[in-house]
């Protein structure tokens, strides 16, 4: 009995099942998420212990790596550096003064003040998407965490994208400059709207598509884009970047250019989910 | 069963090593695709059976951490494994470079596949840019990790089983 079961199962049969399931298993995903949901928390359990200490060890290696590398470039340096102490230290008075303009402005601006009142969590990327077509992440914090889908996330000050699934003990970001993110932003001083776009034709050169701007806006390079209050997933006033190379397209109506992230996305180590949701009027 | 369970604690302990080693070792923004070396290493050394199993393993573990749509790279894993089993037996074990050419085309036709799926019906037509920023570099990197890996894993595959019921699966795991 046993041996004819296992004759019906030469190789071909399997392959033809496999097949026939794996098919059913894509159909199935472009309509729901609850057939793999339950597989992705019990795996998770297992996984995500291991890749954070393993995480941990590699970033301890490779830091370990580069201070050895660094420390010959560091005693040269530091030559040099000495003597630039004194050249900035009279620059610092200056920018002093300016840092106190600067604050006068932000409050005029009350921008800075929206930022601190978000609730947020402190989360370590434990994980990179491990194809080349992808900028996603994973973080170490989940739903015991209080996380949930569309949660914005950012680091340094700007804005690195939003949490697109949660498991129990992480959650997935998808970053803005995955190439098919869209950002719905405006100019800091003006509030004329834009889109960010992520492009992966651009990933060499760090920058991200910005389009859209109306014909008559003027943008000059440098401009600070915060996320728009008309987002229906971001929160309005996250630092985005910086513009850069905004011209006029072919077709006379639109503006577009190119936007320098805030965030340095090849050295992110860790993020700040904000706990709060942007809460959209149905 | 002990073979099973072992080869799935090597599914996941690569997968982990792809998502967090990945990023310390990519070059220009290109990592290895360390996944899809596991079934065709699998199915060379022992058959197509066992080459989809891992297959479909090692493409469900990074389907549903990574991709949105689960499915795809089970399939194409598989079927990469049950090719490699094709030539099982058929050459010496320490015979490199079959499974290394099955690993070179599998990976770029895998590539080949997500790029259409993800940016070619999304209207983006530059297809030479797309394979020579991303495929063709990730195929030779996957291909150069391939060749690290084989002679480990060559070594390891017996163990796996245990020794005693070596012998026998030799006729076993035959199976056309």
């Amino acid at each position: 009995m046993l041996k004819k079961i296992s004759s019906f199962f030469t190789s071909k049969y399997i392959l033809i099942l496999v097949v026939l399931l794996c098919s059913a298993l894509i159909v199935a995903s472009f309509f729901t998420d609850k057939l793999v949901a339950p597989v992705r928390n019990i795996v998770s359990t297992l996984v995500m212990p291991i890749q954070d200490g393993m995480n941990y060890i590699g970033l301890w290696v490779s830091d370990g790596y580069e201070k050895i590398q660094e420390a010959t470039k560091i005693l040269e340096e530091n030559q040099s550096l000495k003597s630039k102490v004194d050249e900035l230290t009279e620059e610092n008075n200056k920018l002093k003064q300016d840092t106190y303009e600067l604050n006068r402005l932000r409050e005029l601006y009350k921008l800075d003040e929206s930022y601190a009142n978000y609730a947020k969590v402190g989360a370590r990327i434990i994980g990179t998407s491990s194809d080349n077509w992808y900028s996603t992440f994973t973080i170490n914090k989940g739903s015991d965490d209080g996380i949930a889908v569309n949660m914005n996330v950012i680091a340094d000050g700007g804005l690195v994208g939003i949490v697109t699934s949660v498991g129990k003990n992480y959650a997935t970001v998808k970053s803005i400059i995955e190439d098919g993110s869209f950002v719905s932003g405006q100019l800091i001083d003006t509030g004329d709207k834009c889109t960010v776009q992520g492009n992966i034709d651009l990933m060499d050169s760090g920058m991200i598509r910005i389009q859209h701007f109306k014909h008559s806006v003027t943008v000059r390079n440098g401009d600070k884009i915060v996320t728009s209050n008309i987002s229906d997933r971001y929160l309005p006033g996250i630092l985005i970047g910086y513009t850069k190379d905004v011209s006029l397209d072919s077709n006379n109506l639109t503006q577009s250019g190119y936007l320098i992230p805030a965030v340095d996305f090849g050295h992110l180590q860790e993020v700040l989910v904000i706990t709060q949701l942007k809460e959209v009027g149905e | 069963m002990k073979r099973k369970i072992l080869e799935l604690i090597i599914i996941i302990l690569f997968y982990c090593l792809s998502v967090t080693l990945g990023r310390v070792i990519e070059l220009g923004g290109i990592k290895p695709n360390m996944l899809i070396v596991l079934p065709i290493l699998f199915g060379y050394l022992n058959g197509s059976n066992e080459g989809m199993f891992v297959g479909f393993f090692s493409g469900l573990i990074y389907d549903i951490f990574i991709s949105t749509i689960v499915g795809f790279s089970p399939l194409v894993f598989s079927i990469l494994g049950y090719i490699s089993g094709l030539f099982f037996q058929k050459y010496e074990k320490s015979e490199i470079i079959i499974p290394l050419i099955i690993v070179a085309f599998g990976d770029i036709i895998y590539e080949f596949l997500s790029y259409i799926g993800n940016f070619l019906l999304h209207n983006r037509l530059n297809v030479l840019y797309f394979v020579k920023r991303f495929m063709i570099p990730e195929m030779i990197y996957t291909v150069l990790f391939f060749v690290l890996l084989f002679k480990p894993i060559v070594l390891i595959n017996p163990l796996l089983s245990g020794k005693k019921k070596r012998r026998v699966s030799y006729f076993d795991e035959r199976d056309n």
